[in-house]
C-alpha cells in the first residue's frame, strides 16, 4: 500500500471522523454541565437523520436539511427536556440512564412506524454530487463538504465556550451549577440551552450523515456506542478529549476499510481496548 | 438486593422451583415457556449486578452470544454432549467476564455503564467479522439436537428439554440466592450502598466487583448455551445490543430486589412479546413505557407493585 493511498483513507477518515466529534461533543457538554447521561443521544441523531430524508423527498435536495434537521432536533431534545428528563435530575444516574434509554426506543419505534424498518438512502447535494482531483485521487466533494462543515462548527464551538458570556456560563455551570444559582444566574435555563443545542449538534451529525450511509431505525444505536467510545476515551466534559478520540477513531475506521473491510467498525472496539488497557482513563488522563 | 434475614434455600427457593413446574401446565406453548426460562437466565445476571452491588449493565448480551456460539461450536463441531457443552461455554462466559472486567471496574458510575454498552456493541462486530466461525448474518445452523449425557436422555424430546433447561435454570437462580445470603454477598451489598465506605473498612470493591462481573458473566453465558439448546441455532441476534437491553429490561420490569424478579420480568416480556407482536410489531412502545413507570414509580419493579400500593393505601403519595 503506497503512502498516497494512506493519506487518502487518513483524510477520509478525518471526515468521519469530524462527524463523530459533532455527534459527540454535546453528549459529552451535557454531561459535564449537569452530571447528565443521555442515552437518547443517539435518538436525536437518529430522527434529524430521518428528517433529513423526509426533506430531501419533499424538496428534492438534502441542502434545506442542514438547517432544517438541527433545529427540529433541537426542539426534540427541549421538548423531551421540559416533559421527562428535568423530572430525573434528582435521581441517581442509573434512573437517569434508564428513562432515557427508554426515551430512544419510543423514538426509534416512532421513527419505524413513520417510515418502516427498511433502510433509506439520502441523495447527495447536486452542487456536491460531482469530484475532487486532488493529487491524482478522486476525493468526494461532499465529504470535503463535511469536513468543512465539521471544521466551522467546532471553531465556532471553541470561540463560543472561549469567548462568548454564554460560553461562560456553560463554563460556570459545569464547574459548580449550586454556586452558578446562588450568583444569581437561572442555571435551568442554561441546562435547557445546553440540552438544545447538543440535540441541535446531534441532529447536525445525523444530518450529514444521512447522504454518507443513508437512514435506517438502528442507526441511532450505532451512533450512541460511537459516542460512548468518544467519550471514554476522550473523558466526559472535555472539549479537546472528544476532538482527539473522534480523530483516532475515524481515521482508524477508514483505514482498517481498506485493510479489513469487514473488521472496519471491530477496529473502532478494538483501539478502545487497547488504549483503556495502557490508560484505563482514556487519552485525556483524567479520572 | 436485601440480604437481611436472608436464607438459602428459603420460601422463594421454593416459589421459583414451583414457578419453573407449573410454566408449561399454564402456558398454551412449551416454546414459549422455554422462551421464558432462557430469558430469565440471562436476566437473572442484571438482576445479580444490579441488585447486589448496583451495577448497570448494558453489556450481558456479549456473554450471552459467547455463551451460544460457544456451546453451539462444541455440540457440532466437537459432538460434546449438552451438559458437557453448557459447562464449558458457562466457564467461557466468566473468562470473557473477568477479561473485560479487568478493564471496566477501573472506571467508575457512568463509564462503566458505557463500557458495558461498548463492549457489548465489540462483541458484535466480533461475531460480524468471523463469519467462518459464526456464520456472521446468516447465523450458525444445524446444531443437532444431542443427549444431555453420556448419551443418555435425547433433547428431541420436548419435554425433556424443558426439564432440562428448567434444572440449568433452577441451578442459577439457587447460585445466585445462595451468593446473596453468602458473607460475600454482604460485602456487595455494602459496597452498593456506600463504596467508599467499604473501602475504608478494607474491603477492595473492585475485586469484589470483579468477581460479581464474572460470576454474572457466566450466568448470562450459560442463558446462551441454554438458547442454543432451544434453538438449535444461533441467529446473529444473540450478541446484538438488542440482547443485552432485553436482558436488562426483563430484570428491570421484574424487579432487581430478588432473583424472583428475573422470572416475572422474563415471563411478562416474553408474554408481550409473544401475544404482541403478531397484532402490534411496535409493541416494545409499551415496553419504554413500562420501563419508563418502572423507573420513576416503581423501584422495586412489578415484584414490588403489592408494596407500593400498600403504601399508597395508607398513606397520600407526594410525588
Amino acid at each position: 500500500m503506497s503512502a498516497q493511498v494512506l493519506i487518502f483513507g487518513a483524510l477520509n477518515g478525518v471526515g468521519i471522523g469530524m462527524i463523530y466529534f459533532i455527534l459527540s461533543v454535546g453528549l459529552t457538554m451535557i454531561f459535564g454541565l449537569m452530571q447528565f447521561v443521555n442515552f437518547a443521544h443517539g435518538a436525536f441523531y437518529m430522527v434529524s437523520a430521518y428528517a433529513a430524508f423526509a426533506i430531501a423527498q419533499w424538496t428534492g435536495s438534502v441542502l434545506p436539511a442542514f438547517l432544517i434537521s438541527p433545529i427540529l432536533a433541537a426542539i426534540f431534545a427541549l421538548v423531551s427536556e421540559r416533559l421527562l428528563l428535568q423530572r430525573t435530575y434528582s435521581l441517581p444516574h442509573e434512573a437517569q440512564i434508564l428513562i432515557t434509554f427508554a426515551l430512544a426506543i419510543l423514538a426509534q419505534e416512532s421513527v419505524t412506524m413513520i417510515f418502516g424498518t427498511l433502510g433509506k438512502n439520502v441523495p447527495v447535494p447536486e452542487v456536491f454530487s460531482g469530484v475532487l482531483i486532488l493529487g491524482g485521487f478522486v476525493y468526494p466533494s461532499y465529504r470535503l463538504f463535511v469536513v468543512g462543515v465539521a471544521v466551522a462548527v467546532a471553531v465556532a464551538m471553541w470561540l463560543a465556550i472561549e469567548r462568548t458570556r454564554f460560553g461562560a456560563m456553560v463554563r460556570a455551570a459545569a464547574e459548580n451549577a449550586e454556586m452558578m444559582g446562588l450568583l444569581g444566574f437561572d442555571s435551568r435555563k442554561v441546562f435547557m440551552a445546553a440540552f438544545a443545542f447538543g440535540g441541535a449538534l446531534a441532529g447536525l451529525a445525523g444530518a450529514l450523515a444521512a447522504p454518507l450511509r443513508g437512514v435506517e431505525p438502528l442507526m441511532g444505536r450505532e451512533a450512541l456506542a460511537i459516542a460512548f467510545v468518544v467519550v471514554i476515551l476522550g473523558g466526559l466534559g472535555s472539549f479537546n478529549g472528544a476532538l482527539l478520540a473522534a480523530l483516532l477513531i475515524g481515521i482508524t475506521q477508514s483505514l482498517m476499510s481498506m485493510i479489513w473491510p469487514g473488521g472496519a467498525h471491530l477496529m473502532i472496539y478494538g483501539v478502545m481496548t487497547m488504549i483503556l488497557a495502557f490508560r484505563p482513563t482514556g487519552l485525556m488522563g483524567r479520572s | 438486593m436485601t440480604t437481611e434475614g436472608l436464607r438459602f434455600p428459603n420460601g422463594t427457593t421454593v416459589v421459583i422451583a414451583v414457578f419453573l413446574i407449573a410454566l408449561p401446565c399454564i402456558l398454551p406453548s412449551l416454546t414459549l415457556a422455554s422462551e421464558i426460562l432462557v430469558l430469565a437466565t440471562g436476566a437473572l445476571s442484571c438482576t445479580l449486578l444490579l441488585g447486589s452491588v448496583g451495577l448497570l449493565s448494558f453489556g450481558q448480551g456479549l456473554y450471552f452470544g459467547l455463551g451460544a456460539y460457544v456451546s453451539a461450536i462444541l455440540i457440532r463441531d466437537f459432538e460434546l454432549t449438552a451438559l458437557a457443552a453448557t459447562i464449558v461455554a458457562s466457564l467461557a462466559g466468566c473468562l470473557l467476564a473477568a477479561a473485560a472486567g479487568l478493564l471496566i471496574v477501573r472506571r467508575q458510575g457512568v463509564y462503566f455503564v458505557m463500557l458495558t454498552l461498548a463492549f457489548a456493541q465489540m462483541g458484535f462486530f466480533l461475531a460480524l467479522a468471523f463469519p467462518r466461525l459464526t456464520g456472521g448474518e446468516n447465523g450458525f445452523g444445524n446444531v443437532p439436537r444431542t443427549t444431555i449425557a453420556f448419551g443418555q436422555f435425547a433433547l428431541s424430546n420436548p419435554l425433556l428439554l424443558y426439564a432440562f433447561l428448567a434444572f440449568l435454570s433452577f441451578a442459577a437462580f439457587a447460585l445466585v440466592q445462595r451468593i446473596v445470603a453468602s458473607p460475600f454477598g454482604s460485602v456487595l451489598n455494602s459496597i452498593r450502598y456506600n463504596e467508599s465506605r467499604s473501602e475504608a473498612l478494607g474491603y477492595d470493591a473492585r475485586r469484589f466487583k470483579l468477581a460479581a462481573v464474572t460470576m454474572a458473566g457466566g450466568i448470562a453465558a450459560l442463558a446462551g448455551a441454554m438458547n442454543t439448546l432451544m434453538l438449535s441455532f444461533v441467529p446473529l441476534s444473540a450478541i446484538d445490543v438488542e440482547t443485552s437491553e432485553r436482558l436488562l429490561i426483563a430484570s428491570l420490569i421484574g424487579g432487581v430486589g430478588s432473583p424472583l424478579g428475573a422470572l416475572i420480568g422474563a415471563s411478562v416480556l416474553s408474554a408481550m412479546s409473544d401475544f404482541l407482536s403478531p397484532i402490534w410489531p411496535r409493541w416494545s412502545t409499551i415496553v419504554a413505557v413500562l420501563l419508563i413507570v418502572t423507573v420513576l414509580f416503581l423501584r422495586d419493579g412489578l415484584l414490588g407493585l403489592g408494596g407500593v400500593l400498600r403504601r399508597q393505601g395508607k398513606e397520600m403519595p407526594n410525588g
